[in-house]
């Protein structure tokens, strides 16, 4: 097939949709470099610009390649990224982490690149058809994979993109088919310590499992016991939080949250959240927000894009924007149902994935539904290497969408 | 290949449709409920107000000495600064502040870009401002805007002692130091951080950690208002309770002025250090006031070092005490008997050479006791022929030389322990002889140690093996990894021999003994040769009461003989600590 006439075959609405946001974040770009001062030249709308034209060139390439190629390399590509994310440690912290590889004048962050790596190598594993959904081993081979770039990233640290790595894993076995009892086995007990400092959460959670298990009708020994080990883990862990010394907990904590910084996140939620809501429905114009513009915000081009655009445009578009984004995840999802191999039908699902969490985690931060991680906005944000992945991401998703019949 | 089939549930599907929804209404419901709902009061926020965070410094914690008086203490002092967002027509502004408060214009403008980080954080004009400043500033705010003053606790030092070395000091965080800490959360350009001594290494022990102040802002950069319920207020740092008896450090600073050299007091079983004396010192002020360039410059090129703690850093050569060392190998293998006896004429010819005993007269005929007693070199130049440089090199090691003691501070030396390869290499194969052996026996020649090594071993000698590692941190006890295999017989002749120096007629450490009731006084003398002048005077040893054993080591650099110049200080340390003990038992003998 050439390209031609694998560019009829794909599914037009998210090309269209992929483009208008990255035209939207262009625009959100310009405005900033326009009304900040500085110039141009040296704005993030012009690296964005920039950018661009490798963006395209690896949308096609992704595009293009065939789906077996994807499927034969996956275990390879996935042992050299991790290699990839593991580099930087060698050399000095870079504006103090581990994150940046540097080629010539441009870093790269290997990690975003690793977010969909891993689910193609969930995908060829959970696709193979010799592989025996029903056991639990399965299960832990998918974790491995996926826990292995995690940890490696959250040490750089970087907790937003390793939060996203593991987030394909739990969507990615559901949508395998695997015994969805296993999933409970796998996340039951961390609901149970999150939920134990909460007791109506806890409540809820505790009936909530005895519903499972009614449904799931696992051996009555093993039920029963399942039962009472989760729930003794929650009511022991709010003690064993409280045994801890106040250091200690406050070690524990930076350590699940390197990036927290009391006196800048919470001042940057209580800037944003002021930016959002003076916005109203019909935002305060084009250039003519006074916190945005004030400089109140820090990294407004990145994380907290949506607060300029939200500021300016108002609820009104903030409104359009996620109807954009929710079009494009459907498109993705309505894909996956569609496809005719399991394999490609994964990575779709992963894609997905991996779209909506970055989605959700940056606009909620912004409005301070979740403590601030550092995740951009897709094709939204500035920045290099997460816009050439999202690119990338978009190209595979399109080349998987279409059932040949190779 | 991609054989495997899709098969997907309708359930499935519509559960993942189900999670899709569900995510956007949620935040399309929150970005409702602030932008359409909340809208007003947000508005109104971004009109009139803008929310400043100002970091509300924590104290460090104190240092104390083992009687829990203050050593370290804070103090608080005003600061200047200026919330760039805010501090337009800077220069105009400076001008002002200058012909307000007298502080030069260039002061002003230098902070003003050492301390800037980003537009909202707070960069520092000016610190120590006095009372009458900062009223002249406040009548003068609103020309002002966009200037903040605050407390910042500032180090102080209100006990008698000095003890610059051990304390060390703390400095601002500068952009160097800010990038080499790599952690922005504890520390702000400005924050106080240990760059030496206990207040290094007890660093995030001492440290505290930050608190914020939310403002509100109008757009003339004044405060209309603060957030309480988001204040987060600053937890100080942890005391430190040290070891140090201050009666004590101040007595033996006092003794030591004036001269080169350290004084180090230890209890020999604990390992606590009660004295710690590097002399000259400086004031460990010297760093929280403004000391100009010029001063420094002169602090560090003073040829007498002040800034080097010469007890863990200082490496010399220990002179006879390292005699002891010697013993060890000897009696223990019976290499020689302790009532063997040999002639002191003064001199001593080996190969082609002619070794000397410090007494050109001779020591006449000796035994064991009386050539420790009166350090005659003779004996142990024969001695020492009976032992190997492996044997000899390995006793020393045993005993702590060669490595560091792991004394609780940030910065401390090896010294040299020189074995066959080392000799070997320096001076090639052929290129050294027996004759070196000779020079060891009396700590001579190649050997380094730092006082910190003699103290630990000092109170390995007194304790006969049984003691902790040195440290500053009260109640603390590590094992010392060290392990002695001597015989009870060994350990005590070596005692024997010990206190005979102090209290045998002709011994060398005679001045060392207070003559208090109940107290066995035991030590050794060193006049350590060295290229540097006349030889370094050296005190090592230990006084007894009871079942108290208080160890001591002096070291004047340059003074002469150990015995005639060190082992007076040493006898003030005894009397001081014992004499203030038992006060009723305590007679002065007439020496």
């Amino acid at each position: 097939m050439g390209i031609i006439e694998k560019i009829k075959e794909a599914n037009y609405i998210i090309i269209g949709v992929t483009f208008l946001l990255f035209f939207i974040g262009l625009l959100a770009l310009l405005n900033i470099a326009i009304h900040q001062g500085g110039t141009i030249q040296s704005s993030s709308f012009l690296k964005q610009t920039l950018f661009v034209f490798p963006g395209i060139v690896l949308f096609f390439i992704t595009f293009y390649l065939p789906k077996s190629f994807y499927h034969k390399s996956a275990y390879l590509v996935y042992g050299a990224i991790v290699l990839a994310i593991l580099f930087p440690f060698i050399g000095q912290k870079i504006s103090g982490t581990y994150r940046w590889i540097d080629i010539g004048p441009i870093g790269i962050q290997p990690s975003e690149f690793a977010k969909w790596i891993v689910v193609l190598v969930l995908a060829r594993y959970l696709s193979d058809h010799n592989l025996d959904l029903k056991k639990f081993r399965t299960i832990i081979i998918s974790i491995i994979v996926a826990i292995v770039p995690t940890i490696i990233v959250l040490k750089q640290p970087d907790l937003g993109s390793a939060i996203i790595i593991l987030s394909t894993l739990i969507p990615m076995i559901y949508w395998s088919r695997v015994n969805p009892y296993f999933i409970f086995l796998l996340v039951g007990p961390l609901i149970s310590i999150l939920t134990a400092f909460h007791n109506v959460s806890f409540t809820i959670w505790g009936i909530t499992m005895i519903g499972i298990l009614y449904i799931a009708r696992p051996n009555i020994v093993h039920g029963v016991m399942t039962y009472f080990s989760f729930l003794l883990l929650g009511l022991l862990s709010p003690w064993i939080w409280s045994l801890l010394t106040l250091y200690q907990q406050k070690r524990i904590l930076t350590l699940l949250n390197p990036d927290l910084d009391p006196l800048g996140s919470a001042y940057q939620v209580i800037q944003s959240q002021t930016a959002i809501g003076s916005g109203g429905f019909f935002g305060k114009g084009w250039g003519n927000g006074t916190q945005t513009h004030l400089k109140f915000l820090p990294v407004q081009e990145s994380d907290f894009i949506i607060s300029v655009i939200g500021e300016e445009m108002g609820f009104g578009f903030i409104m359009v924007l996620f109807c954009l984004f929710a079009l494009l995840i459907f498109q993705i999802v309505k894909l996956a149902f569609e496809s005719n191999d399991r394999f490609s039908s994964l990575v779709l699902i992963g894609i997905g994935t991996i779209l909506l969490s970055h989605i959700f985690v940056n606009t909620a931060m912004a409005v301070g539904l979740i403590p601030v991680k550092g995740l951009p906005l897709p094709f939204i944000s500035a920045g290099g290497s997460f816009l050439l992945s999202c690119f990338m991401m978009i190209g595979l998703a399109l080349n998987m969408g279409i059932n040949s019949f190779e | 290949m991609l054989k495997a089939e899709n098969i997907i549930h309708r359930g499935q599907i519509r559960v993942v449709k189900g999670i899709i929804s569900v995510t956007f209404f949620i935040l399309i419901a929150r970005y409702f409920y602030i932008q359409i709902v909340k809208h007003e009061v947000y508005h109104e926020k971004a009109e009139v107000n803008r929310i400043q965070a100002f970091s509300l410094p924590a104290p460090r914690g104190l240092i104390l000495d083992r009687d829990k008086n203050i050593l370290v203490d804070n103090y608080p002092t005003f600061v200047l600064s200026a919330i760039p967002q805010e501090f337009e027509n800077k220069q105009a502004k400076f001008d002002l502040i200058n012909e307000l408060t007298g502080i030069p214009f260039e002061v002003l403008e230098k902070n003003y870009t050492r301390y800037y980080r980003n537009r909202f954080v707070t960069a520092r004009l000016a610190k120590n401002l006095n009372f009458k400043q900062l009223s002249l500033l406040e009548e003068n705010k609103s020309s002002l805007a966009g200037i903040h003053y605050n407390k910042l606790p500032e180090r102080s030092y209100p006990s008698q002692i000095n003890g610059f070395h051990f304390l060390g000091y703390v400095r601002e965080v500068d952009r160097v130091k800010l990038k080499k800490l790599g952690d922005q959360t504890t520390y702000d350009l400005g924050d106080l951080t240990g760059w030496n001594g206990i207040e290094k290494y007890y660093e995030k022990y001492l440290t505290g950690q930050k608190g914020i102040d939310f403002f509100e802002v109008n757009v003339r950069g004044e405060i209309v208002g603060q957030l309480v319920d988001r204040i987060i207020q600053p937890i100080p740092g942890n005391d430190m309770r040290l070891t140090i008896n201050s009666e004590l450090q101040e007595a033996m600073e006092n003794s030591m002025s004036g001269k080169k050299g350290t004084v180090l007091v230890s209890n020999a079983k604990t390992g606590d250090i009660l004295a710690y004396v590097s002399s000259p010192g400086l004031s460990p002020q010297i760093f929280s006031g403004g000391t100009s360039h010029e001063q420094w410059k002169k602090i560090i090129k003073d040829p007498k070092t002040p800034l080097l703690d010469r007890n863990s850093s200082g490496l010399y050569p220990p002179g006879s005490i390292f005699k002891l060392i010697l013993l060890f190998p000897l009696i223990e293998e019976k290499k020689v008997l302790p009532n063997w006896e040999t002639f002191c004429s003064g001199s001593y010819s080996f190969g082609d050479r002619i070794f000397n005993c410090w007494k050109e007269e001779g020591h006449g005929i000796v035994n064991m006791e009386k050539a420790v007693a009166q350090s005659c070199n003779i004996y142990f130049f024969q001695a020492v022929q009976s032992v190997s440089l492996e044997k000899w090199a390995a006793t020393s090691i045993n005993f702590g030389f060669g490595t560091k003691t792991q004394i609780d501070l940030p910065e401390e030396k090896n010294g040299l322990i020189p074995n066959r390869n080392y000799l070997n290499k320096k001076y090639g194969k052929w290129g050294w002889s027996k004759g070196a052996m000779l020079n060891l026996a009396v700590g001579q020649g190649e050997i380094l140690v730092t006082p910190l090594q003699l103290l630990q071993f000092a109170n390995l000698t007194a304790t006969h093996g049984h003691t902790n590692r040195l440290h500053f941190n009260y109640g603390e006890f590590k094992q010392l990894n060290l392990s002695m295999n001597y015989s009870e017989n060994t350990w005590r002749l070596v005692d024997r021999f010990l206190i005979a120096t102090v209290s045998q007629s002709g011994g060398t450490g005679k001045l060392a003994d207070p003559h208090i009731n109940g107290l066995k006084v035991s030590g050794k003398t060193g006049t350590a040769q060295n290229p540097h002048g006349e030889p370094h005077a050296w005190f090592f040893g230990f006084g007894k009461y009871r079942e108290e054993i208080i160890s001591i080591v002096v070291l004047i650099e340059n003074g002469g003989h150990g015995g005639e110049v060190s082992a007076p200080i040493a006898r003030l340390a005894f009397d001081i600590y014992f004499s203030n003990k038992n006060i009723d038992l305590y007679t002065y003998g007439n020496n």
